[in-house]
Formats: structure tokens, sequence, C-alpha cells
């Protein structure tokens, strides 16, 4: 088995900013990401979709560089650029030829520094957001399911059960005061990692670090927010209509071990044992076998969250069949493995694939476009979340020791129905057309 | 538009003296252009004729490859809409040694992804996984070529799975659309059909799915690409071992009716019942990448709408918030090319929405674009460009645009000068011979009843019902 060594500096500069290199001078191109650790998990309750509005706001000027100069500044140096919001973080990042990587740590350090917007920009990027809500859920057919869907059913305290995306009516009550206060409570160097990877020298890359972001003054931050859960003592159910899409959906969500637990590893090989494409079990049995389900897939984002989170299934079957049948047909996919665990014959393959994968992911992971990207994302989690970015090295040594017993105790630990939601998206009747 | 002010230096942070200031206020020039060196390619034909390349990509212990076959959805669009994707879906599921599930048990061991799939011109199988286990994974690609068995239940299966889906299909707002303009651009050529009907795929006969699998899964009709972390010697010699013994027949090239010459807009309005935003798409034929004329398409259409800087994005989507994301895009497929621009928008912008969209094909038609503007645009061409260098699959992808549209060996290594040689007066030649605004076909699916009339200020209307 041929493993692979992924070269890793760090440093920390004085204003708390933390800044990750990774060297790989294959090809003339670097990526470079700014995580801040502030994600919709954490907007100012009340205030649905928040922190996804926010982001857009961030490409829409800065001190040095107004509206649009972000991103012609970047496309007109030949790289592509992105941002996106998820549950804990918030990332801004670009892939470029690397003879851009000093106007881009300059663009990344400007708008750290001095975000300058105006009401116009607010009310536009208001606009632009709810034609994004609008393409990717509401109209389209199983929009947002289950990732807007389940939280609301599955988790108690606000931030993780609310509506990421945003209600309108959150949105239109954004103000750029509020706006302003997001980016200065936030948005601040020792809440953020730094990280660039592909085509670079380490001490020169440190060197150009420290020469953009230094100076940007550090903020106190607010006391870190409780995302913890009460805890669950029965299953819980919920149901949403689906407008569009004609077959009935399941999505069965259990909540998993936080990433400081000890079977946080055997929770990810038990996850791929039961999903991971057509071999894996839930897909075989009640697509392939028992053919009560058209699709089935599902998983759990272990790596890039730092809370509350659950291991997914979703499932679409036809109207023949009652949704109440096709969770009970999942259900002896579960019991089956509490009862007998996996065999060594399952594991070991388990292992590879989830081994290739992770490579996979390092080397793109994000289309044709961001080369890197995932390498770049692992990093920016394990900085901020486990303080160490070396971990890219050895979490897959975590893995390869899971052992079958390990297994099936997390399976008889985590898959029972007090640690577990579903949800359903039954279609509406038609009319016709 | 706001960010008319190309620099962002700020002359009283540098008369201030203030080193930190001036440090942070302008924009750091770009360092010299390092050159992109492309993988170290060999190709080599087979003595049964099967096209093999092959790149080197050390970077992760892995390997990507995918075996085309130059036959897809298009040969067989008058007889068994569909069929090339049936017949690649369920490939996968069987051969005469291999059980589905010992196929999926082989991938899961080897680390392995496989896909297969057709579209309009070709049929491919697809598979990613650990270079340690590359003699295995091309071994199966080998097996599915060559001996899949067609399993009757697989086959039921499969077949019930795709008309679930297509059921879904038909309920996308953006396949909708692309499904309604695809048959307005190309009426009775094959190109205007992307999907089967659920009665077409409800027809299949097992039978249909063997003989498309036998004459056209042939090595005289495939290129095999192999990218990543081996040495291209030991690699020739395993392809040779697998592959050598493949025997030939060579498919008929298909014979297809010219598309229509679409004269005037018109506008298709699918009808969505509660649709709570208008999915738009506009265009009209273009050229293939074998045209003399395709670069300057190219340079034109990411100065139009293929960038996110571009005219329309800046146009609709940050000064006027009608959409989350407009683009254009030109189209090359084996016998023909097309142009098209897609926004999904909101209901009361539908028409001032189309208006903008013609107005910035009539601005590219009529002005030329600054210098700067131009520099921009090859700047960013040819730095995307080389952001494919970076992965296996973007490797791949490259490899296969040439062999498979047979380009010449060297438009990798001379992408980066072509674009740079391209002039304002090619672009504006490009948009006037291939933005055909005044018969631009117009595609608008949404609820009629709150775009209906935006849509007849357009040109006349002929409506349809989604999913009919």
């Amino acid at each position: 088995m041929k493993n692979l060594h992924i070269p890793v500096g760090h440093t920390t500069l004085a204003n708390g900013l933390r800044v990750v290199v990774s060297p790989d001078r294959s090809a003339p191109v670097v990526t470079v990401g700014v995580y801040y650790q502030i994600g919709f998990r954490l907007e100012p309750f009340g205030r649905s979709g928040f922190a996804h509005l926010f982001e857009h706001m961030m490409f829409q000027g800065s001190a040095n560089a107004g509206k649009m100069e972000h991103i012609r500044l970047i496309n007109s140096s030949g790289g592509m650029l992105n941002g996106t919001t998820n549950y804990d973080i918030t990332n801004y990042f670009e892939s470029v030829p690397s003879n851009a990587l000093a106007r881009v740590l300059w663009l990344e350090a400007d708008r750290m520094r001095a975000l300058k917007v105006d009401d116009e920009n607010l009310r536009n990027q208001r606009d632009v957001v709810k034609e994004e809500v609008r393409v990717n859920v509401m109209n389209q057919p199983y929009g947002g399911f289950p990732w807007l869907d389940l939280p609301p059913v599955a988790f108690r305290n606000w931030p993780n059960a609310h509506n990421f995306y945003g209600d309108f009516a959150d949105l239109d009550a954004a103000t750029l005061a509020d706006v302003q206060h997001f980016f200065h409570t936030y948005y601040a160097p020792n809440n953020a990692v730094l990280l660039m990877v592909g085509d670079l020298d380490p001490a020169e890359s440190f060197a150009l670090a420290k020469r953009y972001f230094e100076d940007i003054p550090t903020h106190p931050l607010p006391p870190v927010a409780d995302v913890s859960e009460p805890p669950q003592t029965e299953e819980r159910r919920g149901a949403v209509p689906e407008k569009f899409g004609p077959l009935p959906a399941i999505a069965i969500g259990y909540t998993f071990p936080p990433r400081d637990n000890p079977d946080w590893y055997a929770a990810a090989i038990l996850d791929r044992a039961l999903h991971g494409g057509r071999v894996g079990r839930v897909y075989r049995r009640l697509v392939l076998e028992k053919e009560i389900a058209v699709e089935t897939d599902g998983g759990a984002d272990i790596i890039e969250t730092n809370g509350p989170t659950q291991m997914v299934t979703r499932i679409f079957h036809t109207p023949d069949d009652n949704s109440d049948d096709v969770i009970a047909a999942f259900d002896e996919v579960i019991r089956e493995i509490q009862e007998q665990g996996v065999t060594e014959e399952e594991l070991a393959p388990v292992k590879v694939k989830l081994r290739a994968d992770f490579y996979s992911n390092l080397e793109g992971g994000m289309g044709a476009h961001m080369p890197r990207f995932g390498l770049m994302h692992y990093l920016a989690c394990f900085t901020l979340f486990d303080g160490d970015p070396n971990r890219i090295n050895t979490v897959l040594d975590g893995f390869q020791a899971v052992t079958a017993a390990q297994v099936q105790a997390v399976a008889k630990k985590y898959l029972v129905p007090k640690n577990r939601a579903i949800l359903v998206r039954q279609p509406v009747a038609k009319a016709a057309a | 538009m706001s960010g008319t002010n190309a620099t962002a230096v700020d002359p009283k942070s540098g008369a201030a003296g203030n080193s930190a200031a001036q440090r942070s206020s302008a924009v750091p020039p770009l360092g010299p252009e390092r050159p992109v060196a492309w993988p170290k390619r060999s190709v080599k034909t087979l003595a049964n004729g099967l096209q093999v390349v092959l790149a080197e990509v050390h970077t992760f212990p892995k390997i990507t490859a995918q075996l085309f076959f130059r036959s897809g959805n298009a040969l067989v669009a008058h007889t068994t809409p569909g069929l090339a994707e049936m017949t690649a879906t369920v490939v996968r599921t069987g051969t005469a040694s291999r059980p589905s599930r010992q196929i999926e048990e082989d991938l899961r061991r080897m680390g392995g992804d496989l896909g297969t799939n057709a579209g309009a011109d070709s049929s491919a199988i697809s598979i990613a996984g650990l270079s340690e286990f590359s003699e295995g994974l091309l071994e199966l690609v080998a097996d599915l070529a060559r001996n899949a068995s067609f399993p009757a239940e697989e086959f039921e299966r499969e077949r019930r799975q795709k008309i679930e889906g297509l059921r879904i299909e038909r309920t996308t707002p953006g396949f909708l659309a692309n499904e309604r303009f695809r048959q307005v651009l190309f009426g009775q050529h094959p190109y205007a059909v992307i999907s089967p009907t659920e009665e077409q795929v409800a027809s299949y006969q097992r039978e249909q799915l063997e003989n498309f699998y036998r004459e056209n899964y042939s090595p005289a009709n495939a290129l095999l690409i192999v990218v990543g972390d081996f040495a291209s010697e030991a690699m020739f010699a395993q392809i040779e071992k697998i592959f050598g013994e493949w025997k030939s027949s060579t498919p008929e090239p298909p014979k297809s009716p010219a598309p229509p010459r679409n004269i005037g807009r018109k506008v298709h309005l699918v009808h969505l019942p509660g649709s709570v935003q208008t999915q738009l798409v506009v265009g009209n034929l273009g050229i293939t990448r074998r045209d003399p004329d395709w670069m300057r398409l190219v340079i034109a259409n990411s100065i139009y709408g293929g960038a996110f800087h571009s005219r329309l994005v800046m146009n609709i989507r940050e000064q006027k918030g009608y959409t989350y994301s407009p683009r254009s895009g030109i189209q090359s497929m084996r016998q023909q090319g097309f142009f098209n621009v897609h926004a999904a928008v909101r209901n009361d912008v539908a028409a001032a929405s189309l208006t903008e969209i013609f107005y910035e094909m009539d601005r590219m038609r009529s002005l030329p674009v600054s210098d700067e503007e131009l520099e921009s645009a090859r700047s960013y061409l040819t730095g995307v460009f080389s952001l494919g260098v970076a992965t296996q699959d973007g490797v791949l992808g490259q490899l296969s645009t040439i062999y498979l549209d047979r380009l010449p060996e060297d438009h990798l290594e001379t992408y980066r000068a072509r674009i740079h040689a391209l002039t304002a007066a090619d672009i504006i030649l490009a948009a006037r011979k291939y933005f055909d605004s005044a018969n631009a076909q117009i595609v608008v699916v949404g609820d009629k009843a709150q775009i209906g009339e935006q849509a007849a200020l357009f040109g006349e209307v002929t409506e349809y019902n989604a999913g009919a």
C-alpha cells in the first residue's frame, strides 16, 4: 500500500491569524482560502440566513477594491473564485496561476481589514440571494431536501434547528448596520485561518502573509455559542409537502458522535458500510434486492462540522409503496448490522475505499477549476476545530485502526430510535395539466 | 457599472508616506507568467484499432481512466431515443463472469469509482481508483467493454429506475428549458432529443441493448485515456495484455438531416404551474471546436456571459439583482454547435431580463471591446486553462477533447499563444456571426399566468405544458 505524505507548514501571526501552507509544485497554480469560524449555525438568533447573506456582501467591496473589483481582479488574473457558508465556517477561496499569489492575498487582506458596502449593495445582494433560494429550493423538485428540512425536525436548539438559507422576512429585515456589526464581531484575524496550497515556497508565502495581514487589528471575540442539544428521548418525525417531484422521499438522520469523541472514527466506517454507492448495505437491500426504493444515498459530513451532526440516508420510492414499509426495510438493515456486525471481508474494502476517496477529495473536491480545494478545506477544518493541520497526515491511520467490534458497538449505540429523526416529503396531488 | 475605476490605487495613502497604508492600497502586480508543462503523453494504436493515450501525473497514488466509444444517443435518436444511455447503464450490471454484486465488491476492494454513460456522440466507461490496483481496474473496464451480459432482471430494474428518473427530470425547470431549447434548435436532427419519453424507455427490448453494444463497443471505435500515477511503458504493456485480444468491427457513422434554419425571434413557453421563478434559455446554432472561428467565439462568449466578471453577470446579477446564476455558453458537439444563455429570474422581471440579454448581445455585435477588457479576457482564459492541468480529471478532460474531436496534437501546448493572438476585431466578428440576436430562439419555463404577457413582447409564442 502506497501512502501519501502531505507537506504542511504553519505559523500564527502576531494578530492571531493562523497561516497554513502546503507546497505542491507539480502545476503552476495555487489555491488560496480564508476560513472564518462563523457559519449559519452561529448566526444571530432570529436572523435566519444572515451568515449566507453576509458571505455575499464580502464580494461587494472593501476599502481599496470596490464593488466588482474583487471578482474582476481574480478573473483577470486567470483565476476562479467562490465562497460558501457552512454549519461552522464560512470560506472564501481562489484558484489562480501562481504568479497572482500576492494579488490574491492583498485582496483577501483588504476585505478582512475593512468591508466597504452600502445600502444599494445590500438591496442588490438580498435580491440575488432570494433568486438563489428560489432556484435551489423553492422552484426545484426536492429542493433543500433534506439539508434544510431535516434540522428543524432533528434538533431543538435554534442554532442547529433553523432555516439556514433564511426566511425571506428575516432577509428583508437585515440592515447595513447588522452587516457591519457582524463583520466587526466575527471577521477578525484571530477568528480565521489563511491557507495556501500548490505552487509556492513556504518561506516566501509566510512572508507574504505577514506583509499583507499582520497589521490587521485583532478583535475581542464573543463567547463561543452554545450549540449543544438537550438530550433526545424519543424518535422525532416531520413531514413536508413536495410541490414538484412525483416520488415520496424519506430522510433518516442519526445524530453522530462529535469529533473529539473516541467513537468518531468507527462511526465514519459504519457510515461507509451502510452507504458508499451501490455496494453499501442500504442501496443493496432497498434498491437492488427488495426493490422497494428507486434510489438511496447518504453519508455524514464529519470532518467539516464542529457541533451536532447527523448521518443522513435519503430514500426515494414510488407511491405504490407505503413510506412506513420502506422505513421498516431500512430498519432491517440497521438491525442486521447491530446484531451481526461487519466481517473482515467487508471492513477491509471499506477502508480501502475510504482511503481512495480521501485522496480524490484532496486532489480536487470542488469541480474542475479548483485544484486541491479538498486539501485546503480539510487543512482548514483540522486547524480551526482541532488546532492541528498535521492531522491531514494522521487521520487515515485512525480510520484504518477501527475494528469490526468497534463498528458493531457504534451501530448499537448510535443507530437507535431516540437518536434519530425522520422526515418525509410527500408529493402534493397534482391538478390535471 | 461601479467597477469602472480599473485600479484601486489611492494616491492619498501614497502621499501620506505610511508604508502600511501604501502596502494595502495598491493592487500588487502579477509576477512573470510561469510556463505550463502539460504532462508528457504517449499515444499508441493497438493492432485491433484501439487508440490509447497515456499521461503520467504522480501527485496522488491513483489513476483515472476513460474508455470512449464514438457512438452515442444521436446514432439511435430516430429509432430508439436514449438507447445508448440505457445500454451504458446496464453494461455495469453484469458480465459473463461477474454478477452485479461482484462488480461492485471488486470496485470497493480497489478503491474504485465506476461510471457508465452516453452522450449524444459517445458512450463511455469511466473508472478511478488507487494506482496499486491499476491492473485490476483496467481488467474490469475491459470485462465490461467485452463481456457485458445484460442480465434480464437488472435490465428490468434499471429501466424502471430510468423511468422514475425521467419523471423527476420533467419537473425540473432547468431540464425542461434545455429539452425544449434543443428541440427548437435541432428539429429533425438527432441532437434535438436530450432524453427519451417514459413510453420510449418502457418499450426498450433487452436485445436492442445487446445489439447496440455488439455493434458499437468495439476497439476500432474506441479511445482509451489513462491518467495517473504509473510508468507509461509498463502501463502500455499492461493495456496490450488486457485489451490486445479484443476483436473489432466498425460501425457505420450516422447520417443526419440538417437542423432547421430559424428565422426571426420566437418564444417557446413551457407552462409549469406554481413556478415561483422563470427559467430562461436564449440562443442559436453555432459551430464546432474544429471551426476556424472557434477561438474567436471562445473569447467573445467569455466577455459576454461566460465568466463571473462578464458583462451579462455584471448587468443582471450585480447591478440589477434579477438572478443568481446567469451564464452563457458555447457547446461543441461532433456535427454541430450552439450558443445559449441561461438565467433563472424573478417572475416579474422576465421581460426586463430578456431585454438585457439582447442588449448585451447587440452591444457585443456593434461596439469593439476595450483593450482592458480584451486583456482581462485573454488572461482569464489562459489562466483558467492552466488550472485544468492540476488534477487527473482536468488532464483527462482536456485529452478527451483533443482525441475525441480529432484536434491537432499540439492543441494544449498552443492554446495560450492562440488566445493571446486574439484581437477586438476577432471578437466583433464572432459576435456578429454567432450571437444571432435577431433570430435567437427564446425558451421560457414558468407559470404562464405570471409571465405569458411578458414573453409575448419578444415574438410569436408557442405554448407547451411541462411534462407533456
